[in-house]
């Protein structure tokens, strides 16, 4: 059986760049096929019926005609444009932080639905009144559950014991929590609080975004959440998560 | 030492093909095609064409205002009396400060950013010319009463003029944004949404 010249998939847009004249190469992370990265004919001209529909942070559906060395997008309709995630600077400084992990913890043509619908309702859930900062360490956590990088939150990491309240320690190179006897060489380990560990064991526990309760996290709860996460997912991902530093600027701009 | 992708060909030509490939956009077919009509220019416009870019190379600065690429600063618009000097236009690039001016439309200043915040690409206010605008508005001794935004309708030109607001508010400057909406000879039915509602939004009035 040959296989079908064109095919199409339901994606969220991550990022774009410009090639040729007027192309542009889009990196599209679908449903259907996992991440794609797919050549865009003319679609920089102001006159071409790709032109807004590639742009980041779009939920598209896509048609798409394979070719000899890059596939082509032939068609795209948009439809979820996440305009309250575009709008200002510290809100496209999120929804492109969402982009560029979802980009990074994925490998091309590995498909994974639940890490797709994960996207699109971290991206739904940034427009909405709930609070931003608890839906992306959300997005952190499930992201590295689904990657398969899932930190250990219940028993220590070394000697499997049950760790007792207050204590246990944390070491991102072990892959999570460890109890107060076990110590492996070679990796750095960290406190953390109850309070943060308690938080993250409810992050995990949570089926989806929309079923966060409405919580209170005092700052300094929120930035070690949030410090023990990032180094997680800056070991796994082996570089700094770029666009982080941005939603430090937008918070002071 | 010659090319190993350029086997067959002359030491020469081998290094012009690569320095060509070099260039953005240009492949190695292209670059050879280039190179082929480089070749075959009369002396006189070889010799153009390299002092062409030695000069633009060697006497582009810089203008100490508006941050375009010129060859003495101030530029001619900065220098020019017969410019507006209440309006100042915000673009990403020289190229979109030409195409404004082929409008013959805008007659105010200019600020040249070369580049936008870019989170995904690293891309920080600090890599752009932003803390020169905020200095140049700091600084004039007449101050603007506008700032036109025409960054690119795109999620980091938005993500820009956005950043670019939140700075200057309460500075007394009236910042405006380019109106987005259809362009001339295009099609309701392959419009995006967004830009469909901007064009919605942005409605006025058959005169």
């Amino acid at each position: 059986m040959t296989t079908p010249r064109t095919y199409r998939a339901l994606g969220v847009t991550l990022r774009r760049s410009p090639v040729r004249e007027a192309d542009l190469l889009s990196v599209i992370y679908t449903r259907e096929h996992g991440k794609l990265e797919m050549l865009a004919r003319g679609a920089q001209r102001l006159t071409s019926k790709l032109m807004g529909h590639l742009e980041p942070l779009t939920l598209v559906r896509v048609s798409i005609a394979r070719g000899r060395s890059m596939d082509q997008v032939t068609e795209a309709e948009v439809v979820d444009a996440f305009p309250a995630v575009k709008s200002g600077y510290e809100n496209s400084a999120r929804g492109l932080y969402v982009a560029e992990l979802v980009d990074g913890f994925s490998a091309l043509s590995a498909a994974n639905a639940e890490l797709f619908d994960l996207a699109v309702q971290t991206l739904e859930a940034l427009g909405t009144a709930r609070s931003a900062d608890l839906t992306l360490r959300y997005f952190d956590l499930q992201l590295l559950r689904l990657s398969g990088f899932m930190p250990e939150l219940y028993n220590c990491v070394e000697c499997g014991v049950d760790l007792e309240p207050d204590r246990h320690r944390f070491a991102v190179g072990a892959g999570g929590a460890l109890c107060p006897d076990c110590g492996p060489p070679d990796v750095v380990v960290r406190p953390l609080s109850l309070p943060a560990l308690k938080l993250l064991r409810l992050l995990h526990r949570t089926e989806t975004v929309g079923a966060l309760p409405e919580l209170s996290v005092p700052p300094p709860l929120e930035r070690e959440v949030r410090e023990t996460l990032a180094a997680t997912l800056q070991y796994w991902l082996d570089r700094r998560v770029r666009s982080q530093e941005f939603l430090e600027i937008a918070k002071f701009a | 030492m010659v090319s190993e992708y350029n086997p067959g060909t002359a030491r020469s030509l081998s290094r012009l093909i690569d320095e060509l490939n070099r260039l953005p956009g240009i492949g190695p077919k292209s670059a050879q095609r280039i190179a082929d009509h480089v070749i075959r220019l009369p002396g006189e416009e070889a010799r153009s064409l390299a002092d062409a870019i030695l000069e633009a190379r060697d006497s582009l600065v810089f203008c100490d205002q508006c941050r375009n690429l010129t060859d003495a600063s101030p530029c001619e618009i900065c220098s020019n009396p017969q410019r507006n000097r209440d309006q100042i236009c915000v673009v990403e690039e020289r190229r979109d400060l030409v195409a404004l001016e082929r409008t013959r439309s805008y007659r105010g200043l200019y600020h040249v950013l070369h580049g936008v915040l870019s989170p995904l690409n690293g891309v920080g206010p600090e890599d752009i010319h932003l803390p020169q605008l905020f200095d140049r508005l700091h600084e004039s001794d007449s101050p603007f009463q506008e700032l036109i935004v025409a960054t690119n309708p795109t999620l980091e030109g938005d993500a820009t003029a956005d950043f670019i607001n939140r700075r200057l508010a309460g500075s007394g400057i009236r910042i405006t944004r380019l109106a987005r909406g259809l362009p001339v000879g295009g099609s309701l039915e392959f419009a995006d949404e967004t830009t469909l509602s901007r064009a919605l939004a942005g409605r006025s009035a058959l005169d």
